[in-house]
């Protein structure tokens, strides 16, 4: 099983997507941070609150944190690219030949799925970092990881972000076409998680979806503006999460194991 | 030994019978033709034998084992499939490097292999930009990363130029007659592996319709004995004597039926006739491939 992740760990490194993927999470992140640094504790002109809170603030460092979560789509992608472009490139040939039991090549790469979602997770929490903690320093705050809650939601960044690449892997075996997994992980990320995430009357549906339980498990607890969402807590968000996993490896592995590869 | 045996093989798609009930064994040291028109099932027989289609009905052994049963298949097992099979972003080292830590195989036999099939200056270059016959041979490098003894190799020649063409009928040869391997090997073109095979296998729309040697094939029944001889007068009635159709083509020329070369000759010895030429005459096998395959 070690030399199958190898495998498929350099499948994922010799080609370029990886560190474009890498790239433009970065890059996200880098605006969304600039946004919440530059906009912290602004009013608005008709006097109402501030949208975010001041940089000193506890809360400010939770909400500023919880911007590394911006990997997980791009994590979803390469997860769905794992799967697709064996099929796009029929890759898969040479890939079942040498390892005819197709149940360790989908486990494979469900290892290899989470382990580049942590190494991506890492990657965003490490910029994260550079920026919030002299960001709230400089603007005379005291870094308390209880009241900020930085370690709780580093693990959930964490734990989600990994999870995000099973879930590209189960997606892109089930649909095969790397173009339709692309399109259907940015459409599920951006406009159906976000709806049922923004909406609070749609929350009792979008706690249930994994945006959803990654926010529980991260314990966000600030307000947007749109009124405070009722997460699952912290654990249940957990459970959710790793019941989606293990559907989508259910998913993956039903689709491949007896599929004629012609 | 039996190195691929195929017994009762049947595979259908949908309403079409891409494969039914094809038999036929391949033996070590020996490289034999999988021959037949394009859709006639060759592709979907190997692909049953190499595990990736499963089956009606009917079994494809290797070694005597299902091939996804083979705990490291690729030490027993190098197949060539498709030429298109690699991602094009992907060094032709990269590639291999890949296959090499799936099977458990050390890294070094990616730059080997590639060697063995003359890539070893274009190892760092994206398949990309590889030329078809470039691919062909990144492929059957592929096949021998693990220093298998079977080959199962599906239209190889495809894409190659006459020179490609000619490297692979020597490497096929080699592998087979010198390192003891057994090769099976796919085309639609007789023309490609008539130097090569040692023994045919025809199949047309999914079924069997001949197998046996090379020789077997093109010295069918109405095959002739081209004979000179010095006293073709004397020697002609004593081949009709002894049960052989005779044809007098010209004079000294015999063409003989229904007799074998060395009868021929122990007869002209019993009557003092010395032969200047004794030829098998051999039918076409392109003719004998396309009546067989009904193309005709």
């Amino acid at each position: 099983m070690i030399g199958l992740v190898k495998a498929e760990v350099r499948k994922l490194f010799t080609t370029r997507l990886w560190w474009i993927m890498l790239l433009v999470m970065l890059v996200l992140i880098g605006v969304n941070l600039t946004f919440i640094t530059a906009f912290a504790g602004v009013t608005n002109e008709a006097g109402g609150g501030a949208a975010l809170p001041a940089r000193d603030t506890a809360e400010w460092v939770q909400t500023a944190w919880s911007s590394g979560s911006g990997g997980s789509i791009f994590v979803m992608i390469l997860g769905v690219v794992m799967i697709t472009s064996e099929y796009r490139y029929q890759t898969v040939t040479g890939t079942f030949l040498t390892t005819p039991r197709r149940r360790r090549v989908i486990a494979a790469k469900l290892i290899t799925g989470a382990l580049v979602g942590l190494l991506f997770a890492v990657v965003a929490l490490v910029v994260v970092a550079a920026v919030v903690i002299p960001a709230t320093l400089l603007s005379g705050g005291e870094l308390s990881l209880s009241e900020s809650r930085i370690p709780q939601v580093s693990l959930g960044i964490l734990v989600s972000t990994s999870l995000y690449g099973l879930f590209g892997i189960g997606l892109g075996a089930l649909v095969r076409n790397q173009i339709a997994g692309i399109v259907g992980a940015v459409v599920w990320a951006y406009v159906i998680e976000s709806i049922f995430t923004a909406i609070p009357v749609l929350h009792p549906v979008g706690k249930w979806l994994p945006g959803g339980a990654a926010q529980a498990l991260m314990s966000i607890d600030v307000d947007t503006g749109l009124g405070r969402p009722e997460w699952l807590p912290a654990w249940g968000g957990a459970l959710v999460l790793i019941g989606y996993g293990l559907l989508f490896a259910v998913v993956a592995s039903a689709t491949t194991v007896r599929r004629d590869i012609t | 030994m039996t190195a691929i045996e195929i017994r009762d093989l049947a595979k259908s798609f949908g309403s079409v019978k891409a494969v039914d009930g094809v038999s036929f064994t391949v033996e070590a040291g020996s490289v034999t033709g999988y021959l037949g028109p394009n859709g006639a099932g060759k592709t979907t027989t190997l692909r049953c034998l190499l595990g990736l289609v499963t089956p009606d009905s009917g079994e494809a052994l290797v070694d005597g084992r299902r091939y996804v049963t083979l705990p490291q298949p690729v030490t027993e097992v190098g197949a060539v499939l498709e030429a298109t099979s690699f991602h094009p972003g992907r060094t032709a080292l990269d590639h291999l490097r890949i296959l090499c830590a799936a099977a458990g195989l050390p890294d070094e036999r990616a730059s080997e292999s590639l060697a063995m099939v003359g890539l070893a200056d274009v190892a760092d270059k994206r398949v990309g930009g590889f030329s078809l016959g470039m691919r062909q041979r990144l492929a059957l490098s592929s096949a021998l990363l693990g220093r298998p003894k079977i080959f199962i190799l599906d239209e190889p020649a495809n894409g190659l130029d006459p020179a490609g063409i000619e490297w692979l009928r020597g490497f096929l040869r080699h592998l087979a007659h010198d390192q003891g391997a057994a090769v099976l090997v796919s085309s639609h073109v007789l023309a490609e592996v008539e130097q090569t095979v040692d023994n045919v296998v025809i199949i047309a729309k999914g079924r069997l319709v001949r197998q046996g040697s090379l020789a077997e094939l093109t010295t069918n029944g109405d095959s002739a004995i081209r004979i000179r001889a010095s006293d073709a007068a004397t020697l002609a009635p004593a081949l009709e004597a002894a049960g052989a159709a005779v044809e007098r083509v010209e004079d000294g020329l015999l063409r003989v039926r229904g007799m074998d070369a060395t009868s021929v000759g122990q007869i002209a010895l019993d009557q003092r006739v010395v032969l200047t030429e004794v030829t098998q005459e051999r039918s076409d096998l392109q003719k004998v491939f396309l009546e067989l395959t009904g193309e005709r």
